[in-house]
This record gives C-alpha cells, sequence and structure tokens, in this order.
C-alpha cells in the first residue's frame, strides 16, 4: 500500500499569514475584549491570559516541532506521543477519580489503543513513518482516546452508583460479577461512544473536519485531503472503541473485591 | 408453621462479628447461631445493623472483624457463586432485571425449561401472569413475587429476606406475606429481617434483636421483650 503523502508538491496557492498577519489578528482580541468592557461580562483579563496562553502555548509548541522534525527524528515523535499519552490519562483518568486508581487504567487503554492504530497504519504503510506524521496523526488518537476513555470511566463510575440495586441483585443469585456487570457496562459503553459514531456519521455535512481543512488550507486536492479524512475517520472510530471498552474492563477489575462485593465509591 | 422435635442444626454462626463504615461501628461483636429449617427474625431500631448482617450471611457485606460461617464453615472458606446459589437474598426494594417475566425467573437459572418456570410462578401465585409481560409493569406486589420465584429458582437451601413488604402497601404485602408463609411451611430455612414486630413475632421460631449494632436480645419470639414478649 502506497503511503498518502501528507503535502501535496504545489503548496504555492496556501497563503500562509506572516507574523504580522498574527499581529494584526490581534485586532480580534480587542474587539472580544472590548465587547466584554462595554457589555460589562468582566472577561477582559481572562481573554487577556487566553489570548497570551495560546500565543506562548503554540509557540512553544511550534519551537519543539521544529526541533523534532529537524533533529529528533522518529524516536522524538514517539518520545512526544508518550508524553500526550501520560497527560491524557491524567485527564481522562480524572473524570472518575472516585474508581480506584483510574489514571492508571485511563493511561493502559489510551496507550493501548494509540498503540495498535499506529501501529497497524504504519505496519501498512497508509502513513508515513516520519514526524511530520507521526506526531498530528498521533496527536489526534490520543485525543479522542482521552476523550472516550474519559467518559467510558465516567460513565462507568454512574452505573455502578446507578444500579448497584441490579448488580448486586444478579451478584446476590450468584452469577459471577463480569455477568452481573454486563447490562450496566454496555449501558455505560453504548452512552461513552454513541458521540464518536455520531460524529463519524455526520463528517462532511455539518462539520469540516480539522485534517481535512487543514490539509485543503496547505494546497492539497481536495481529492486527497478526503482520503486522508477518511483514514483519520476510521482510525478515530478505532482508538475510541479500543480506549473506552478497555478502560472500562480495566476499571471493572477494581469494581468488585476478591468476593466479588461490588466496591462503594 | 413447622416446628422441628429437638435442637436444629446450625446453618449459620456469627462469631463475634464486627462491621465499620469509615470507622463507624455499625455492628459490634455480635456472637450467636440461626438454625436449619427454622424462622429467624432480624428485629431492631432502624439503623441497628440488621440488614448489615443480613447482607453478610450471602458476602455482600464482609465482617471487619470475627467470622461468620455456614453450616460450620467459614465463608471465606466457600466459593462464593456456590455460597449466594445456596443463600438466596431477596431485597427490599423488587429489582427487576429483564424485560420479560420467564427471563426474570431465568436469571440466576438459564437453563430452567418452560415446566419449571411455570411451577415457580404458581409457587408464587403468579400463574395467571403472561410469560411475555414486562415486569417493570407488574404491582410492586408481583415484583416482589417474581423476585422470590428468582430467588428459588436457583434452588437455595436457605432464603434471606431484607423487609420484603415494608416498600408495598397492605394488600400487595399480604400477597407476598401468604408467598413466604408457603414458603416456610414447606420447610425452606428463612432469615427475616423486619421493621414490623407483629409479623415478626407471628412467623418465626426466633428472634435476634439488635440495636446500636449490638445483639441485646434473642430467643423465641414470644419470650422476647422487645416482641412484647415476657
Amino acid at each position: 500500500m502506497t503511503a498518502i503523502p501528507l503535502l501535496a508538491a504545489d503548496t504555492s496557492t496556501a497563503n500562509i499569514p506572516t507574523w504580522w498577519g498574527v499581529a494584526a489578528s490581534a485586532a480580534l482580541v480587542l474587539v472580544a475584549a472590548a465587547i466584554s468592557w462595554r457589555e460589562r461580562l468582566g472577561l477582559e483579563r481572562d481573554v487577556a491570559i487566553a489570548a497570551t496562553r495560546a500565543l506562548v502555548q503554540l509557540a512553544a509548541v511550534g519551537a519543539l516541532l521544529l526541533f523534532v522534525f529537524e533533529r529528533g527524528g522518529l524516536v522524538a515523535a514517539f518520545g512526544w506521543l508518550t508524553v500526550m499519552v501520560v497527560i491524557a490519562g491524567f485527564v481522562a483518568g480524572g473524570r472518575a477519580a472516585s474508581i480506584p486508581r483510574s489514571r492508571q487504567h485511563a493511561w493502559w487503554a489510551i496507550g493501548i489503543a494509540v498503540g495498535v492504530t499506529m501501529g497497524l497504519l504504519l505496519g501498512l504503510g497508509t502513513i508515513d513513518a516520519v514526524p511530520q506524521v507521526v506526531i498530528p496523526v498521533g496527536g489526534m488518537v490520543v485525543s479522542t482516546a482521552m476523550v472516550t476513555a474519559g467518559l467510558a470511566l465516567q460513565r462507568t463510575a454512574d452505573v455502578v452508583v446507578d444500579q448497584r440495586a441490579r448488580i448486586e441483585a444478579r451478584l446476590a443469585l450468584g452469577l459471577p460479577a463480569r455477568d452481573a456487570f454486563l447490562g450496566p457496562y454496555r449501558t455505560a459503553m453504548r452512552t461513552a461512544l454513541v458521540p464518536t459514531v455520531d460524529t463519524t456519521k455526520v463528517v462532511g455535512l455539518i462539520s469540516l473536519p480539522g485534517a481535512m481543512t487543514g490539509l485543503i488550507l496547505a494546497g492539497v486536492d481536495p481529492w486527497d485531503a478526503i482520503r486522508y479524512q477518511i483514514v483519520v475517520m476510521y482510525m478515530l472510530l478505532g482508538a475510541a472503541f479500543i480506549a473506552a471498552v478497555l478502560s472500562a474492563r480495566f476499571a471493572q477489575r477494581v469494581l468488585f473485591d476478591d468476593a466479588e462485593r461490588l466496591v462503594r465509591l | 408453621m413447622p416446628h422441628t422435635e429437638g435442637p436444629a442444626p446450625e446453618l449459620f454462626e456469627l462469631v463475634d462479628v464486627s462491621f465499620e463504615v469509615d470507622s463507624r461501628p455499625v455492628l459490634s461483636h455480635v456472637s450467636d447461631h440461626i438454625h436449619e429449617g427454622h424462622v429467624t427474625a432480624i428485629v431492631g431500631p432502624s439503623g441497628s445493623g440488621k440488614s448489615t448482617l443480613l447482607r453478610m450471611l450471602n458476602r455482600l457485606e464482609e465482617p471487619t472483624s470475627g467470622e461468620v460461617r455456614f453450616h460450620g464453615v467459614p465463608l471465606r472458606d466457600l466459593e462464593v457463586h456456590e455460597l449466594r446459589r445456596r443463600v438466596g437474598l431477596v431485597a427490599q426494594r423488587p429489582v427487576m432485571l429483564t424485560d420479560r417475566v420467564d427471563s426474570e425467573v431465568r436469571v440466576g437459572a438459564p437453563d430452567l425449561d418452560d415446566d419449571s418456570v411455570d411451577r415457580l410462578l404458581e409457587q408464587v401465585s403468579l400463574g395467571h401472569l403472561d410469560r411475555d409481560r414486562l415486569p417493570e409493569e407488574l404491582s410492586g406486589g408481583e415484583q416482589q413475587r417474581l423476585a422470590l420465584a428468582r430467588a428459588l429458582a436457583v434452588g437455595p437451601e436457605a432464603l434471606l429476606l431484607d423487609e420484603p413488604t415494608s416498600a408495598l402497601d397492605a394488600k400487595s404485602a399480604k400477597s407476598v406475606d401468604a408467598v413466604v408463609r408457603s414458603l416456610i411451611d414447606s420447610g425452606l430455612s428463612v432469615v427475616l429481617v423486619s421493621h414490623d414486630l407483629k409479623r415478626a413475632a407471628s412467623l418465626t421460631h426466633d428472634a435476634l434483636v439488635l440495636d446500636h449494632g449490638r445483639l441485646i436480645e434473642r430467643g423465641d419470639p414470644a419470650a422476647v421483650s422487645y416482641l412484647g414478649g415476657s
């Protein structure tokens, strides 16, 4: 299989903003602050902090990306992905802090989802094994896996509380914990995954996804951009299911003790 | 109500059982025994630890210290699924788990044939129900009797009943009571948590009285002062 090229050969049609252009766009930040001041929303300070943070964070990321692309190579790219997985696990696990060791479950689930998805795409040669591809594509996978793992853990914690009586009624009949938890688990998984499935259903109809938009902005032929986006959507769908199911299954192992009693959250 | 002649063998033994939640004592040093073939009531005011003690008998709760034994064997040494199949539990509020009456009976016994399902439904006076009815649509009393059939389907030798009529209206409670009486008459060992002292006294052989997590009285209901005995 031929790897999909990241960029078209001719990007001369793309109009990339200069730093002067960036400075000019800051006028819109002033507009936002002015509206806040005029309407007495009290958000002027937050607007200033947000705009400054966006500038500093993106500039720092840009500088790092430049370094990785020019000197770091694939090792640095995968190192970058690993850091993203660690941060993502921290965030996703924090969504269900009541579940014992929730961050650990999220780390493993997201890590495996990213490993399987990226491994498959790189292994099949669908995407190029270069930092310019691994980092942005991997970042999308990590981000989706983080959101679905977080949702899955949160919904799992919810069903443990809401459906405690149902789970215990099954345990009391001598059913193994895994069977007793099956119904609530499926409810939690459906709730966690429906947003991802729905997003995939309506892609292109009510939203123009980021990867495609970025490629078109960079001057890539729309037909090539769409091919890339299809790969991205399928990849994100797979990553979402892997991350959600694994995080909930890992969590399930600590939701029941040795005597198959449901712990209290 | 069947009365056994001579001392009945022990079904459960409670050995210095204590239970705490967040360092707050729920049960304190409870030691006693529950006889096989008997109906034993656990009574006491709200928050006295009755339901916790009941749930310990099939390991839905675990003592913080002390030990519960079943036929002389510590519960920890028994395979937990097997224990729970031998010691059924019916909760205070019925929880329906499936979308059909016959499926509900089969939750813990998926291989049960139609005749056995019919027999169990007859046993709990629900023989008239269409098998494809949605359990959630049944009345509270019918749901509680269906929960009883579901517990009986597994073939338990003892049944734990946690205030099975307290959430029901008088008519529904009466229908559940009638089923419980028939089960007792069939010789099933029953441990019953009840706040209804009159009901407990009329149904049971033994009564354990808990107060603030302590066992303060036990014996024949007619002689237990908490139940109005002498």
